[in-house]
């Protein structure tokens, strides 16, 4: 058995160059190319938004609100005379602000979490573990709802309740992964002949249960733009007059029956946005964690 | 098309015929009286029946004794006051109080009560019961915004039906207090608060709240008023969706809409199988305010910059869809202070209000702009102002509060520069305004205006005799034209719309819901 | 187990404890208080300063807390600073409204999942499996209050089948009743049924496997009874797994569906108490929603125990 951990250490150098191939491969299936299709789009609409419209996206038109779609506004305007095609392009900006930031951010807090846990003593690991548990026990929304009354609506509330919303799911990936991982025969091994604790995690651990984690970054990025549709659905997110996907869902909603265009944009980009990021961890899934 | 038309019609009967027969039999009644475009066949006030209203948010009873606007529903249906006003003239009819005798320069007031008014709970109204009522409304935990008003009132006494009042100086809107005062039942106080059971003297008997849901009244079958109500009952339904209320007032399924938005009253208004109306009280004025100790809002000339600035016409068109009217001045048309040359005062004059900002030597002035979000109208208003402001060189951040925390900042006058917000309580006495309404109130208020001049007018219009009151009022006029530390913009009542089958029902001047002559034809 | 369970006991009681300290904490944190709310937007400092008192506000913290919390385990909970109701009462009605809303999307999203599951795993078609997997992944993914949105715009918008929000009691009038209860339910079971299907398509094709199904074939018993009878039940259990699982989802979904159609549940209650700084409100439903957890999940932990004697050495 004392073989195969010695293998096992071998292997990680060429492990390593191999992962790229293997997202890749994983990427590259229907369901991938289609994901990354899809987001991709988005992701450029929003970035090219300002060459893609001429209006800015809190210029009011005197008098010319609730137009039809047309070929200056392909997408109408809205109840105060905003072109509503450079409000949703600038939306996504919003939500992929908030996706880029809040998500990776707290990847990393989470994976810090777990390492505490699993590094430290029993107490400490149960205390944390038990924060987490609490936590998850309510819904994402309801904590969104907590922290927007705390730190009043808008940005920095959504992007808190994404934190607080995934720590505990990277905390817990994290540290069950690296729990396993602790006893297994190359890391004892490695461990063995000295290899300095810090080294044993980053170079040989790690890369062992980095695969759950790009999944779940994935997963939770779709969670952050749903918490943000979510949160500024029920108007406790992005204010106005700042656009963001779901306030202009929101907005939209009283129009719904006279002027349609207007929540159509937000959610026709929503939905790509959001099934987009769940084909991506879909192909990701099947094509590096079940494997 | 008209396939179309009859697809929707089936339809929609699906789904309100299992509302039982009689909203089926109404549906068909509505469309006979929609071919007839109206006609009005009077046979006169028919007995019997429930009405089913609808609002948006649900009540609160502990708000009973100020105006609230979930309250305005159910308070005069339960309730009686001592009088009410003619809505044209203002001038107060009996109610509970059948004649009334001021003296002594208006210090002392002499009240004579109804002999044959009983409460739901049997026990007979008498003196004791009004002068609890003050004292109550005297209690700064009611919240009602008329209890300066009440203040004035030192000592009451009463024997037989009579009511003797001592006043520390005359008022000019004691009859507004009157207007609003519900005459409560001292004993169940507590209940009235929980909202488990309010007994008053009024046309319909509380029967049951379920917060969130529903509010239920029967009939009052001993009311003092002879063969009134000609209701059975009344059901008030919370219908916490605008969308949904007007879908549940098409169905029919709602016969009284209160509150719709602005918009959803515009696109029934010329529908026939509606009747709607503006109150014509006139009293939720929307303003812009300045907190006159954030730089430069210190300056007058760049708050009157400020109210030329403010397209108010545009705000009453796409915020309000043309319901109200734009304005200058808080007081609306039937409000003895009113006159058009101060409600036009500062018409939207972008190019004027950049002179004035010149002149005063201000270029690229930053500001905040608070908004109440709690209320639906003031998010896009902030956001017309915003872009409004931009346009004359003030560039504003918009920090949106939710009513709480907005409130709260209100009141200790910690907004920042500029916030929009909407007020009441300009429709009767302007003393009422100014003693009552905290953005206007002399002695302390939400802009830090703390002028003795203004606290001299202040005290002038609450003292004010009838035959003073004009030249007294043209002078508070022209002090808040000249100050605009609250820049009113558009006042907008509330809305009712009703199937037409309901008529009669009237409001008081605070708007709260009078059904002692409304019947279902 | 009683003596697992005794060692349990302590630690779930100090979760709760400290719960109940972070939640009371947390609101006292915000700005903005129901007194405030109370005494409406054009009142006086002095009138919120009466109500506080009246309240109970002024009170210094501790004492606040520790009024809370001998209510609460005295069993009165209180009542509602803004509405005035009993708490009880008004989470009791809540409670019913979201449990008739997560009832009938739990049955909606069994029949939607085990129709669409079933097909899934049975069908031979190409084309099929396509729509079926693209339906699957479309209603897995998309949130709530975009398909509710869709919902409303098709439903009640534009053909006028059904209301678009608002609720009756379907004791009080079952016929009305169901039929504002479908759009929200529709709604809410969406997500769940894509996990159904997902879950019984991938069991349903390991079952089909077995030998006792292909006994079956040879057996020449009918299609649909094979599939119905004997592959069905046998595919179950890890469904009925993972439906356990979403019923969470299901109450934190129901919070944008009742805001969606106005349905007087949980999630429209603690939304509003949060806006209009409800405190006691607040507290009490976060507190709730905290004891259910950790009583479900020590029963847990105590019932595996009691199955499994090697957990009962541990702490």
């Amino acid at each position: 058995m004392a073989q195969a951990g010695a293998v096992d250490i071998v292997r990680v150098p060429d492990r390593l160059a191999f992962t790229r191939n293997r997202y890749l491969r994983a990427l590259q299936t229907p369901r991938g190319l289609l994901g990354l299709g899809l987001v991709g789009t988005i992701v450029l609409l929003g970035i090219l938004a300002p060459l893609l419209t001429p209006y800015s996206p809190t210029f009011q038109i005197r008098l010319q609100e609730l137009l039809p779609p047309s070929g200056t506004h392909p997408l109408g305007t809205d109840e105060l005379g905003r072109d509503l095609l450079s409000r949703v392009l600038n939306g996504i900006r919003v939500d992929l602000i908030v996706a880029v930031v809040a998500v990776p951010a707290a990847a990393i807090l989470g994976c810090l979490a777990g390492l505490l846990g699993a590094a430290g003593p029993g107490w400490w690991d149960t205390t944390i573990q038990r924060a987490f548990d609490v936590i998850l026990a309510f819904p994402a929304i309801i904590l969104g709802i907590a922290v927007a009354a705390i730190l009043s609506p808008g940005e920095r509330a959504i992007v808190v309740t994404i934190l607080l919303a995934n720590v505990p799911i990277f905390g817990r990936l994290s540290r069950d992964a690296l729990i396993s991982q602790r006893e297994r025969e190359y890391v004892v091994a490695a461990r063995l002949i000295g290899v300095s604790p810090v080294r044993v995690l980053f170079r040989h651990i790690f890369p062992n249960v980095v695969d759950p984690l790009i999944v779940q970054l994935a997963l939770s990025m779709s969670l952050a733009v749903f918490l943000e549709g979510g949160m500024s659905f029920v108007g406790i997110g992005i204010q106005v007059p700042q656009p963001s996907l779901g306030n202009l869902l929101n907005e939209g909603l009283p129009y719904l029956a006279t002027n349609v265009n207007y929540a159509v944009g937000p959610m026709l980009t929503l939905t790509a946005l959001v099934v987009g990021l769940n084909l991506i961890a879909d192909a990701l899934n099947a094509g590096v964690l079940r494997r | 098309m008209a396939i179309e038309d009859l697809m929707q019609q089936r339809v929609s009967r699906r789904w309100v015929v299992k509302a039982g027969a009689a909203g089926t039999l109404f549906l068909l009644t509505g469309c006979t009286s929609a071919a007839n475009s109206g006609a009005g066949t009077s046979s006169g006030p028919k007995k019997g029946g429930t009405l089913h209203m609808a609002q948006v948010p649900d009540i609160i009873p502990s708000g009973l004794f100020g105006q609230n606007f979930p309250n305005t529903a159910v308070g005069r249906l339960v309730y009686n006051t001592l009088t009410e006003y003619d809505h044209k003239t203002l001038k107060p009819n009996p109610s509970l109080a059948t004649s009334w005798q001021l003296a002594g320069d208006g210090t002392s007031l002499t009240l004579e009560l109804r002999k044959d008014v009983k409460f739901h709970s049997g026990r007979p109204f008498g003196p004791g019961d009004v002068i609890f009522s003050i004292q109550n409304i005297q209690d700064p935990k009611r919240a009602s915004q008329l209890r300066s008003t009440a203040a004035v009132i030192t000592d009451a006494s009463g024997s037989g039906s009579t009511v003797k009042l001592r006043l520390s100086h005359a008022a000019s809107n004691l009859f507004d207090l009157f207007e609003i005062m519900f005459i409560v039942d001292k004993d169940t106080l507590p209940d009235m608060l929980s909202g488990k059971n309010l007994n008053g003297t009024g046309p319909f008997v509380w029967k049951q709240w379920n917060p969130g849901d529903s509010v239920a009244l029967t009939k009052n079958p001993s009311y003092w008023k002879p063969g009134r109500p000609y209701l059975d009952g009344v059901e008030l339904r919370i219908i916490p969706q605008a969308q949904s209320l007007l879908s549940s007032l098409q169905a029919q399924q709602t016969e009284l809409a209160l509150g719709l938005a602005p918009k959803d009253y515009v696109g029934l208004k010329n529908n026939p199988a509606f009747t709607t109306q503006v109150a014509d009280t006139g009293d939720a004025a929307y303003y812009v305010g300045c907190n006159v100790k954030v730089p430069p809002f210190d300056r007058k000339e760049v708050r009157q910059a400020v109210a030329y600035g403010v397209d108010k016409e545009r705000i009453l068109k796409e915020v309000f869809s043309g319901v109200g009217n734009a304005t200058s001045i808080p007081w609306p048309k039937s409000s003895p202070a009113y006159t058009d040359t101060a409600a036009t005062h500062y018409s939207y004059n972008p190019n004027k209000a950049k002179q004035i900002l010149q002149s005063a030597g201000l270029t690229n002035v930053q500001a905040q702009l608070a908004f109440n979000s709690g209320s639906p109208p003031l998010s896009p208003m902030a956001q017309i102002v915003q872009f409004n402001l931009q346009q004359i060189g003030i560039t504003t951040q918009t920090v949106s509060y939710d009513a709480a925390q907005f409130i709260q900042k209100l009141q200790a006058g910690t907004l920042p520069g500029l916030w929009v917000n909407v007020h009441g309580f300009s429709q009767l006495h302007p003393a009422t305004l100014i003693v009552s309404a905290f953005p206007f109130n002399a002695a302390k208020n939400a802009s830090n205006l703390n002028d003795p001049v203004y606290v001299d007018l202040a005290n002038q219009a609450f003292r004010a005799s009838e035959s003073s009151a004009k030249a007294v009022y043209q002078k508070v006029t022209d002090y808040l034209l000249d100050q605009q530390f609250v820049i009113d913009s558009v006042i907008s009542p509330g809305t009712f719309v009703s199937v037409n089958k309901f008529k009669n029902f009237t409001y008081n001047m605070f708007d709260y819901l009078d059904f002692d002559e409304a019947y279902l034809a | 187990m009683v003596q697992y369970a005794a060692l349990r006991l302590p630690s779930a009681l100090l979760v709760l404890v400290l719960a109940s300290v972070v939640i009371f904490g947390i609101l006292r944190l915000t700005p903005g208080n129901p007194a405030v709310v109370l005494a409406g937007p054009d009142a006086n400092p002095a009138t919120i300063t009466s109500i506080e008192h009246d309240l109970g506000l002024d009170q210094p913290l501790p004492v606040q807390y520790l009024r809370w919390v001998q209510g609460l385990v005295t069993g009165n909970l209180g009542h509602s600073y803004v509405l005035g109701a009993p708490i009880a009462t008004l989470i009791a009605r809540g409670a019913g409204n979201t449990l008739e809303l997560t009832v009938g999307a739990m049955i909606l999203a069994l029949l939607l999942g085990l129709t669409l599951g079933i097909l899934g795993a049975t069908t031979r078609n190409r084309l099929a499996q396509f729509l079926l997997m693209v339906v699957n992944t479309v209603t897995f993914a998309v949130p709530t209050f975009i398909s509710g949105v869709v919902l409303v715009l098709v439903f009640a918008v534009t053909i006028h089948l059904l209301p678009p929000g608002g609720q009756l009691s379907l004791l009080k009038d079952p016929s009305l009743g169901i039929q504002f209860l479908i759009l929200p339910a529709l709604c809410l079971a969406l997500p769940v049924s894509a996990v159904v299907a997902r879950f019984l398509q991938t069991s349903m094709r390991q079952v089909l496997q077995e030998d006792y199904i292909r006994a079956a074939v040879a057996k020449g018993l009918k299609r649909h009874l094979i599939l119905l009878r004997h592959a069905l039940p046998n595919a179950l259990p890890p469904v009925i797994t993972v439906l356990g699982i979403q019923v969470g989802q299901l109450l934190g979904g129901a919070v944008i569906v009742e805001a969606i159609f106005a349905w007087p549940g949980l999630g429209q209650l603690i939304l509003h108490a949060v806006l209009s700084r409800d405190y006691l409100l607040v507290q009490d439903l976060l507190m709730l929603g905290v004891l259910v957890f950790i009583v479900l999940r020590t029963a847990a932990e105590i019932l595996q125990a009691g199955l499994d004697p090697r957990i009962r050495l541990m702490g």
